[in-house]
């Protein structure tokens, strides 16, 4: 086996790495409202999920043609140095993907993505390679813009759903809106198959091709290709992510079912929506927008801003930390010459040190589903607490 | 201030999202209760009560509406996701968020 092939093999290898803990990491997006009111058993809701992101993956191609064509001119890609970058960008994602799930925080796995990218490409060929109002355009503003849109939707929904519930009774409008939000939570899950299984589709893609393994003109994606990320982010969403989980649904506010609906429904919305118009947006911040929204839009709901402070920190550093994670993964690699195949293979080794690393510091405070399960609490308990929590419900 | 922020952000997307999640994601949210309020209306949700035809055929219609609704909106999103529109090859200019040239060190990122 030949260099290019062995490093062609190592990236392969990190991008599925990737898209698994994409998969774990982003679960909480699609259902994390769900298992918080009960509407979902822990483990019956993310096999859902897993099962509908398998699907969504295999739904269109348009995001992995972006990323393998639209982004980066095939000349500019080609050859070993190519995939060294995509190599040390993909560690940099990884990385940041494990520590802010070890510290339990929802951030952006795209973001993470590109900070790789930034952070490698940087340590490269040098700060020419980036476009900082590029960079503020695509990835800062729709950022921030996500957290607003989905949030004023959420909370309109919300205040909507409240003022329903007047006339519906308590009791039939907890059981009512737990159904409607499998099927919000579900449609999450299937757009999150479609957009970010296909991220790491595009990635692979940008490889075959920058080895010409991979035809640029006659662009498609192998079904191989197709199968391999599917599986990857499926069986990542299947392993749960429940730390993860735990902070979307329970500490950034109390979320009844009316409030999980709405905050599902307008998450929906929004990714669709602005995936439709080509201004993609961060699922993860699209989805923490929503929960705050229905935090806010219950009269006397309350939203833990503490917690909401910790996320926000954490998306501003996702970008610089991933960046400089890429940048030393390129840094190290570059040690061992651009002509061998060890720096690839000592930088793999390193990541999957990390990871193991956080994934034992992880046990000392793990969460389980057994933790998240809200489905033996009745009706009355619920009423109790979210008495408890805030006077007024309806 | 308002200059840089039309200079970065594309306003007339963002309007056009903003429109289609207020009528689709609060729209269905809305839906979903009058659903849920045909539902009791015709008996099948809640405490059973004693009503006439009229109005239990009332609540079926209503649920029923409703229901085409919320179905008419998740297959939109599914249309939509389906149909998204297909990229173009990238041009390397200054706008992309990642420019790489080519030389010595071949690559690009985003």
């Amino acid at each position: 086996m030949g260099s290019t092939t062995l490093v062609l093999v190592i990236v392969i290898a990190a991008a599925v790495s990737f898209d698994f803990t994409n998969g774990f990491h982003d679960t909480a997006n699609a259902m994390a409202t769900s298992i918080a009111t009960g509407a979902l058993k822990p483990i019956v809701a993310v096999l859902i999920s897993a099962a509908l992101n398998f699907l969504g993956a295999f739904i269109s191609i348009s995001v992995a043609t972006t990323i393998a064509k639209g982004i980066v001119p095939s000349s500019a890609t080609a050859g070993l140095d190519g995939l060294f970058v995509v190599e040390a960008a993909l560690i940099g994602a990884i990385t940041w993907n494990l520590i802010t799930w070890y510290f339990t925080i929802p951030s952006s796995s795209s973001h993470a993505l590109i900070g790789g990218l930034i952070g490698a490409a940087i340590a490269s060929v040098g700060s020419g390679a980036v476009s900082v109002h590029g960079i503020v355009q695509k990835v800062v503003a729709p950022g921030i813009l996500a957290i607003f849109v989905c949030g004023i939707a959420a909370f309109l929904a919300t205040t909507a759903a409240y003022l329903l519930i007047r006339r519906l009774g308590q009791e039939e409008a907890r059981a009512g809106y737990r159904y409607g939000q499998i099927g919000s939570a579900s449609l999450v899950s299937l757009a999150h198959g479609t957009n970010d299984a296909q991220k790491t589709m595009g990635v692979i893609a940008l490889a075959l091709i920058s080895t010409g393994h991979l035809s640029a003109v006659h662009f498609t994606v192998p079904v191989w290709v197709k199968l391999l990320c599917a599986t990857a982010m499926a069986l990542g969403t299947a392993t749960g992510g429940w730390r993860i989980i735990n902070t979307m649904g329970n500490r950034i506010t109390t979320v009844e079912s009316p409030q999980g609906f709405s905050a599902e429904s307008s998450s929906a919305a929004t990714i669709l929506a602005s995936s439709y118009y080509g201004y993609p947006l961060s699922t993860t911040q699209v989805v923490s927008g929503g929960v705050m929204g229905a935090g806010l839009g219950k009269r006397g709901g309350v939203v833990h801003w503490s917690v909401v402070g910790q996320m926000v920190v954490a998306w501003v550093i996702t970008l610089p930390s991933a960046a400089l994670v890429g940048a030393a993964a390129w840094n190290i690699s570059d040690l061992f010459g651009t002509n061998s195949s060890v720096g690839a293979i000592v930088i793999a080794a390193l990541a999957a040190v990390v990871a193991f690393g956080l994934w034992t510091l992880s046990k000392r405070n793990r969460i389980t589903a057994q933790d998240l399960d809200r489905t033996s609490i009745t009706p009355e308990i619920e009423a109790e607490r979210a008495a408890a929590a805030s006077p007024a419900i309806a | 201030m308002f200059v840089l922020a039309t200079a970065i952000v594309d306003w007339d997307a963002m309007w056009k999202i903003f429109v289609v999640v207020l009528i689709a994601g609060t729209g269905t949210v809305v839906a979903f209760g009058f659903l849920l309020l045909g539902l009791k209306a015709a008996n099948r949700l809640g405490p059973k009560e004693t009503r006439g035809e009229g109005p239990r055929a009332g609540g079926y219609a209503l649920a029923a509406v409703c229901g085409v609704l919320c179905v008419g909106v998740v297959v939109v999103g599914i249309y939509a996701m389906a149909k998204k529109p297909s990229s173009t090859p990238a041009k390397p200019k200054a706008k992309a968020a990642l420019v790489i040239p080519a030389g010595p060190h071949k690559f690009g990122g985003f």
